[in-house]
């Protein structure tokens, strides 16, 4: 199956990176040639496994609920490219659903 | 012999017994770095400066008579996926590349509260996808044995710097070989261990259920001396197991491997191993034969046939997920822009180097809506089957040889206009990342062009201990790791 330009763009927007038209082509082609190993898979009998189980973890641990300090958020703050006092700053973000 | 040459044991003892300062081994290894550098490319970042502050206090320590730490004294160079604190850690990615962390991963402070100075930040493919060392922002690291040549990827800077003599033990991190390949092709033993031995806070993700740290040294002890050290349980990684660790040092004593079985995987008759690969894997099989092992064959159909295909939905599946974050607001680079949407798509149009972008895409793709379950779901089960097929070769035998790589060290450039090629290279190293188990690579000798061979042997979940002895026969037979003249064509 041949995934065509048109959905690697529109996967580019899930993912919200930006693509021109050379890296969409070139993605294109890199598809049709890794299916080949992913339509592999369709062929082997996975009748009855679970995909959830991960075998041989030991399970969740658990730990009290306790507050600890983390000393760090003016220097996290100050590596942001835009804050303001504790805040991270974006541009305005009302009217973006007009947009996807 | 200069002190750059000595192995870290080497140089804890020789500190403790004060034959040689902390502050000397580090000029030494600096000198030794600063002079290779411009060669081999092998660091992102220098922290030298750092480094001697803490080679100091090493000093202090002993001239106080006090404990100076299993790691006393020994220059480490650091894959640049793990953060240090106020130190650049760049993922040798353009979207983080002055960033500095507001804390230290776990193993960074581990090994500097063992007395390790940590020199600087090592090369490595752009956020650890790749298996060249050459998808990175700051240009390709060069083999130390054929400057021409690519150190193996990802952790090619962390494989390079030992092999030249920069530092006796480097951190690498392995996802699907980035440890191993790289030991293979610098000629370095290299250490993936099981899922959950190594803390992997600070490491900055990847694919989260594969990802691994591990040491690159030039001996076995220096292996098991690490391991010790990096292994450590923490509350702060939930995957990391709280299972005791073993005294890893007490496996390299062992002189028989009489009772054990060593496996041999039929399907790798299918494979087009190069002629001096395969003279690495059947050299090595004859020397664990003559310690007392018997080789038996095992078979591994679903691993070698549909490892690749699972391993490539489900690390871009997780890579997709963890490379989110990278959004131009809360760190690293920014582009920008009027309206958020933009700043998203701007921002990591311009951070992101071509193969990340591809893995983001494929792995957004496999999670997308209507392809989720045909692949993701469907890899995920594969991977089941592979843990399985794994687990039933253990049930015969106590380790598994397989080569690194199908060749040797390739050209830089030979294989870059061609990922799938490059992919293929992790054929053998990716399914063990697949099953958390753990895998050492072993340098053999080295080819007529003088090119290091390697193989990898691969044990059970937990199953270290017999790793590091069949590890350290084969250390006695073929040698500890050379250092390369680096710069020298051959």
């Amino acid at each position: 199956m041949a995934i065509s330009e048109e959905v690697v763009k529109r996967v580019a927007m899930l993912a919200r990176l930006e693509i021109d038209e050379t890296e969409a082509s070139s993605m294109a082609q890199h598809f049709d040639g890794i299916l080949e190993h992913f339509n592999r898979l369709q062929e082997l009998d996975l009748e009855g496994i679970n995909p959830f189980v991960m075998e041989g973890i030991e399970g969740t641990p658990l730990r009290e609920d306790e507050v600890r300090p983390w000393g760090n958020r003016d220097e996290a703050l100050r590596q942001a490219p835009d804050s303001d006092g504790d805040f991270f700053r974006v541009p305005s973000i009302l009217g973006e659903e007009d947009k996807i | 012999m200069k002190l750059y040459e000595l192995s870290a044991s080497e140089i804890v003892r020789g500190i403790r017994n004060k034959d040689f300062s902390a502050v000397e081994v580090l000029r030494s290894s600096l000198d030794r770095a600063g002079s290779l550098e411009k060669d081999l490319n092998a660091m992102t970042a220098f922290s030298s400066e750092e480094a001697m502050v803490q080679a100091a206090s090493v000093d202090e320590a002993i001239a106080r008579n006090e404990e100076p730490g299993m790691l006393a004294g020994v220059p480490v160079l650091v894959k640049d996926n793990m953060c240090t604190k106020g130190i650049n850690t760049s993922c040798a990615s353009n979207i983080l590349k002055d960033w500095k962390p507001p804390y230290n991963a776990t193993v960074v402070d581990l090994i500097e509260n063992e007395g390790a100075s940590i020199i600087g930040k090592a090369n490595m493919d752009e956020f650890a996808m790749g298996s060249s060392c050459e998808h990175s922002a700051f240009g390709p690291a060069h083999n130390p044995w054929d400057t021409d040549r690519v150190t193996g990827g990802s952790s090619g800077g962390s494989a390079a710097g030992v092999a030249a003599g920069y530092v006796p033990l480097s951190l690498g991190s392995d996802t699907g070989g980035s440890i191993r390949l790289p030991a293979g092709f610098c000629g370095t033993f290299g250490l993936k261990p099981t899922y959950g031995m190594v803390s992997r806070y600070g490491l900055i993700a990847f694919a989260s259920s594969l990802d691994q740290i591990g040491p690159f040294a030039r001996t076995m002890e220096d292996i098991a001396l690490s391991l010790q050290v990096l292994s450590a349980i923490d509350p702060k990684d939930s995957t990391c197991s709280r299972r005791q660790r073993p005294v890893f040092n007490s496996a390299l004593q062992r002189e028989s491997l009489k009772g054990r079985k060593v496996g041999l995987v039929k399907e790798f008759s299918e494979y087009d191993l190069s002629p001096d690969i395969q003279g690495a894997v059947n050299k090595t099989l004859r020397t664990l034969e003559d310690a007392g092992a018997e080789i038996v064959e095992v078979s591994l159909p679903v691993t070698m046939t549909s490892g690749l295909g699972a391993y490539y939905i489900l690390a871009p599946a997780e890579a997709s997920s963890n490379l989110a974050r990278y959004d131009g607001v809360k760190y690293g680079h920014s582009e920008p822009s009027d309206d958020l949407l933009n700043l998203y798509l701007k921002t990591r149009k311009a951070g992101f180097g071509d193969e990340v972008k591809r893995r983001i895409l494929t792995g957004t793709y496999v999670l997308s809506s209507g392809y989720y379950d045909a692949y993701y779901l469907t890899a995920q089960k594969v991977r089941q089957v592979i843990t399985r097929e794994f687990n039933a070769a253990f049930a015969q035998v106590d380790s598994i040889i397989m080569p690194d790589s199908p060749a040797p060290a390739f050209r830089i450039g030979e294989l870059i206009d061609d990922p799938i090629q490059m992919y293929m290279i992790d054929v053998f190293t990716l399914p063990v990342n697949l099953a958390g188990l753990p895998g050492l690579s072993v340098n053999t000798g080295f080819s007529s062009q003088g090119l290091p061979l390697g193989v990898q042997l691969v044990g059970p979940k937990w199953g270290e201990m017999q790793l590091l002895s069949q590890g350290s026969i084969l250390e006695k037979e073929f040698g500890s790791a050379k250092i390369a003249d680096g710069g020298e064509k051959r």
